[in-house]
Formats: C-alpha cells, sequence, structure tokens
C-alpha cells in the first residue's frame, strides 16, 4: 500500500481518502462469527481542515498557564473511580495544577469534591495524591474542623473568631457527577451537565459497557518527559504502529483503523486486531499473524494449541481463544460479547485527559495530568479493568505501582510485559518529539486527514477553552 | 528486637478485615488482618499522636482518620504526608490459638 502517488486520490475531496485496497474496519468486524453491537459498527468521521497545528502550545509555559486558568478550571474530568471511594466517609484527592479537590462519599448515593484548602490560613487539609476514611476532615495546622458533608465542625478557640459566620465557611465544592463507575469533577458552576458535555453519541456508547461492573486490577503511574498533549496524541492514532511498534503490526489492521469524532469532547479509533498490517500484505500467513498475536492483558492467556485448522482465520481463533480464557481468567459469561469486542482496541478520548478502552482484551483506562511544575512533563497513569468475577465480591481496587522517571514500564507489577514495552517505546518518541519541538524550524505540525483527526479534534478543543471560544 | 512475647488475643478475634488495639505496658499495639495476613503496628499515628485504630485498612496500607497519613503496615514507613516519620512494626506469632506480640 506504501509508496503509491498521490494521483488516485486526486478525485476525493480532503478527508475522503482511506488506506486503499484494504478492507475497513468495518468489513473487517463484518466477517465475524458473533456480531458486534451498533456501538461498534457506527462511524462518525468528520473532515475538520488541514492546516498546520502551531508548536507554541508544546513549548510555551504560558501556553500551559493559560491551560490552567481556562481550561482545567471549566472541564470535566474523570477524578476518581467509585471503587476508590466505596463507604460514606472514604475519600479521594484528585490534584490538578494548583487545585486539589477531595472527593468523598457524603450518602450511599451522594458523592461531593470540597475544594481541599482550610478556610482559617490555607494548609491542605488531606495531602495530595492520598486517600483514606474520615469522620471529619480536620486541618494539621490549628485544628480546624469540617463535617464530611462540608458544613464547619469546629474552629478551635472560637471565642476568637466573631466574624467567622458558620453558614459562610463550609469547604467549597466541585460539581461532581458520576457515570459508568466514573467520578467526575468540573470547577465551572456553569458548565454544562456532563451527559450533555459527552453528546447523546458517547453517551449511547458508555451506557452500553457496563464499566461499572469492572474493577481496578492494576494501576500505575509514571512521569512522562513531554507536554500533556503530546503524551496524549502519542495514543491517538494508529498511524505510528509500523515505525513504533513493529512488533504488533503483523497482528494490527494499522493503516485501515477507523477514526470518529463525537461532538467537542470525544472521538475514537477502532483498531482492529488478529488481522495483518496493510503494510505487510504478502509477507506473513494466517498462521503467522496468529503466531505473533499479542495482547495487553496476556497474563489469563494459557499455553493454547495455536496451530490454525484449514479455512480458519486468525482473527475467529483468536477470539474464541480469548472468549474462553479471560471468562476462566477473570470467571466471567462473555458469551453475548461480540468477537470484535473480544478483540479490537476501542480508543475513546474524553476531553481533556481521559483515555476509555471499552475492549476486553486491552482493557484500560489512561489519564493524563501536565506537571504543574514543568509544563513538558506528564503525570501518565495507566488503569487496567477487569470485569469484577461472577458470583464474587468486588476485589479492592489496586494501589498505584508510581515509577520512577527512567524505569522501565515492564517493570511495573502487575503489567503485561508485552503492553509494558510498548509504552516505553512511546515514551521513548516523547523525549525526542519534546525535543523536536522546541527547537522546530517550522511554526506547525502537520496532521494526517483521516488517520490523525483525533489529534485535531483535540486540539479544536483545546483552542475552544484556551480562546475562550467554547 | 528486646522483651518476651505477650498474648495480644485468640487469632479467631481477627478475622480479613478485622482490627483491634491492645495496650502492652505503656504501649498501644495494633493488629491488622489485611489480605488474610496479619500485621503489628504502633496502634499510634507518628505525626500527632492520635490513634490508628479507626482508620482505613487498604492494600496493607493503614490510613489515620484524623489528618490522613498512611502507613504501609509490613513495614510502617509513612506514605503521605502529614506524616515524615514511620510507626513501629512488631514481631509476632501465633501459639495455641492466641496471637502473641513482642513489644
Amino acid at each position: 500500500m506504501s509508496g503509491k502517488g498521490a494521483g488516485t486520490l486526486q478525485a476525493l475531496k480532503p478527508g475522503e481518502a482511506r488506506c486503499p485496497n484494504e478492507p475497513t474496519t468495518q468489513e473487517i468486524i463484518a466477517q465475524d462469527r458473533v456480531a458486534a453491537p451498533g456501538w461498534v459498527r457506527s462511524e462518525s468521521y468528520e473532515f475538520l481542515g488541514d492546516e498546520d497545528i502551531s508548536i507554541d502550545r508544546y513549548i510555551d509555559p504560558a501556553f500551559a498557564k493559560k491551560e490552567f486558568d481556562t481550561l482545567w478550571t471549566r472541564t470535566w474530568q474523570f477524578a476518581c473511580r467509585e471503587e476508590h471511594i466505596p463507604e460514606v466517609g472514604d475519600y479521594y484527592v484528585y490534584d490538578i495544577g494548583r487545585h486539589s479537590l477531595i472527593v468523598t462519599r457524603v450518602a450511599a448515593n451522594e458523592v461531593r469534591a470540597y475544594h481541599n484548602t482550610c478556610l482559617h490560613r490555607g494548609t491542605r487539609l488531606r495531602a495530595p495524591g492520598s486517600g483514606g476514611f474520615a469522620s471529619e476532615f480536620k486541618c494539621p495546622f490549628h485544628g480546624w474542623s469540617w463535617n464530611i458533608d462540608g458544613s464547619l465542625k469546629e474552629v478551635v478557640c472560637e471565642w476568637d473568631f466573631p466574624h467567622v459566620n458558620a453558614a459562610n465557611y463550609s469547604l467549597p465544592e466541585a460539581r461532581v457527577e458520576r457515570l459508568a463507575g466514573f467520578v467526575f469533577i468540573n470547577m465551572d458552576r456553569d458548565a454544562p451537565a456532563l451527559a450533555d458535555y459527552l453528546g447523546p453519541e458517547f453517551m449511547g456508547h458508555i451506557n452500553q459497557w457496563k464499566l461499572e461492573d469492572r474493577y481496578i486490577y492494576c494501576h500505575v503511574q509514571k512521569s512522562l518527559p513531554a507536554n500533556w498533549k503530546l503524551s496524549m496524541e502519542a495514543f491517538m492514532e494508529a498511524y505510528h504502529v509500523l515505525e513504533t511498534h513493529p512488533q504488533v503490526a503483523v497482528s494490527n489492521a494499522d493503516a485501515n483503523s477507523q477514526y470518529d469524532v463525537f461532538g467537542k469532547h470525544v472521538d475514537r479509533f477502532i483498531s482492529s486486531l488478529g488481522v495483518l498490517s496493510p503494510h505487510l500484505r504478502g509477507r506473513y500467513t494466517e498462521q503467522d499473524i496468529l503466531d505473533q498475536f499479542t495482547i495487553g492483558d496476556s497474563s489469563v492467556l494459557g499455553g493454547e494449541d495455536r496451530t490454525l485448522r484449514e479455512g480458519e482465520t486468525a482473527r475467529q481463533r483468536m477470539a474464541d481463544i480469548m472468549r474462553e480464557m479471560f471468562e476462566k481468567g477473570t470467571n466471567s459469561d462473555l458469551s453475548a460479547v461480540s468477537d470484535s469486542e473480544i478483540l479490537d482496541c476501542f480508543s475513546y478520548t474524553v476531553f481533556p485527559n481521559t483515555f476509555m478502552f471499552p475492549g476486553i482484551s486491552l482493557p484500560m483506562v489512561y489519564r493524563f495530568r501536565p506537571d504543574p511544575a514543568d509544563h513538558r512533563k506528564t503525570i501518565y497513569e495507566v488503569l487496567f479493568m477487569r470485569p469484577v468475577p461472577v458470583g464474587g465480591s468486588r476485589p479492592e481496587p489496586a494501589e498505584v505501582v508510581r515509577l520512577r522517571d527512567g524505569q522501565s514500564f515492564t517493570e511495573a507489577q502487575g503489567m503485561d510485559p508485552g503492553f509494558g514495552a510498548i509504552l516505553d517505546q512511546d515514551t521513548e518518541n516523547l523525549i525526542l518529539q519534546q525535543q523536536g519541538l522546541e527547537g522546530s524550524a517550522k511554526p506547525g505540525i502537520t496532521l494526517g486527514n483521516y488517520q490523525e483527526i483525533r489529534v485535531r479534534h483535540f486540539e479544536r478543543a483545546v483552542d475552544a477553552y484556551v480562546g475562550d471560544g467554547i | 528486637m528486646s522483651g518476651e512475647f505477650t498474648r495480644f488475643c485468640p487469632v479467631e478475634e481477627l478475622p480479613p478485615g478485622a482490627k483491634k488495639a491492645v495496650r502492652i505496658n505503656e504501649t498501644w499495639v495494633l493488629v491488622c488482618n489485611a489480605d488474610n495476613r496479619l500485621f503489628a503496628v504502633s496502634g499510634i499515628c507518628s505525626h500527632q499522636a492520635r490513634p490508628l485504630l479507626n482508620g482505613r485498612v487498604r492494600n496493607c496500607k493503614i490510613t489515620c482518620p484524623v489528618h490522613g497519613a498512611r502507613f504501609d503496615l509490613a513495614t510502617g514507613e509513612p506514605l503521605d504526608l502529614p506524616a515524615t516519620k514511620p510507626i513501629d512494626t512488631y514481631e509476632f506469632r501465633v501459639v495455641e490459638g492466641w496471637i502473641e506480640v513482642r513489644v
């Protein structure tokens, strides 16, 4: 497929071209034995222009400051999972930039988020990044305390504060909404409701995924050496797979992956697995594809016989094997789950900083936050989500494994080594990309119309907030 | 370690997920059954000397309920501010159905 001139494509309008002479993602999925649901079978690409994207957004600390002032304060963000705060009084501290929020369960079906600053002299009431149980939030400095419903409980030496009216000293709150087991926060009182922010198409998707019935079985955090937007954009397309991750290209339909945008804040790709990369057409057999298939959560796979029968495709065989093994490995019933959901990589971006992968083989959530101390660094987290065992109790969410700068993802306990190697390859690129942009003679980056539409869509949303256009 | 082992409580009083604090001589000792393992640590937070008994235990870590300091039950190391100092950990054994701790 590579090396063809543009001449054959000239009749198409910008954005209409697709990987030539290859099946589309929808055509691949249509051949599956267990049919995919509507959210998989949908397409929603939109051409959004082909001009370069300015580089200053990645390298200018003033741009990062604008983002903190206008973007992070006005967007819905995944703060924690409900499983982090199962009991009344449980709390989880979510930090973004200079802001810190104590997300706490105040009743069985009510979660609130308080600005994590004492109203006396400003000390954090709970340490950044911490979590636990509290019957009250007591400041470690002078002991002012608040009830978990946010109301002022005690001012030590109240006689000295006649000017403090308890009615005005409740902890300031951010907005909270819960969806599919995720707790979202928004510091903007005027922001749209979460469902409106995400849009009806995505709401129709996420409401079918049952992510509320999954639990975090592995949670890894590491500082990435690049701006948060560069870090996110490294995961928005399969275009880089051939060069960056050649070990998986044999069993990944990279150049014919599907890209969609849904409203202002959500986009996705569907990248089919168990099929050959168009770049490698004619160089590998179906048996080769099966033999080289790797997945993100291979720990549940046993030593299966991987010899294909006459006429059997690698994709179908892998779907069958994985369905059985994931059912055993997670004690869950996947009989109604389509082959595509079992196998394929579904990567959704929920603006500004969350990726959701609702598939079974690649069951991740990513979260990216800018490092407030350095706009060229990103606090990156990957959470692997498994179905809660059928008939069993919900396991506790995994403790965060924090990697050192430069430490390999493969060293994180619970991380699939093959997946860790992929993340290491992405990290290596990011170091060089940030360096390259810092000294670029060209003022913008250039994007493909189709395969990189998510990058453009994402940056349009950034511009809308930073430029105050939302 | 010095001192003798002292009976703490019958082992059946600490099923998975349970914890109990007992004063041995002048020392408050907290024994937790977390993830089906027993841990014996100081019952007093190293930050401002408040009891840890009502703290949440998760993944073999305990969080002080007063100011949120968190400690590794296996090592006593502090994991979150405001604590910067570890809590003591104690040797223990199970003899004839009793947990015994050496303080």
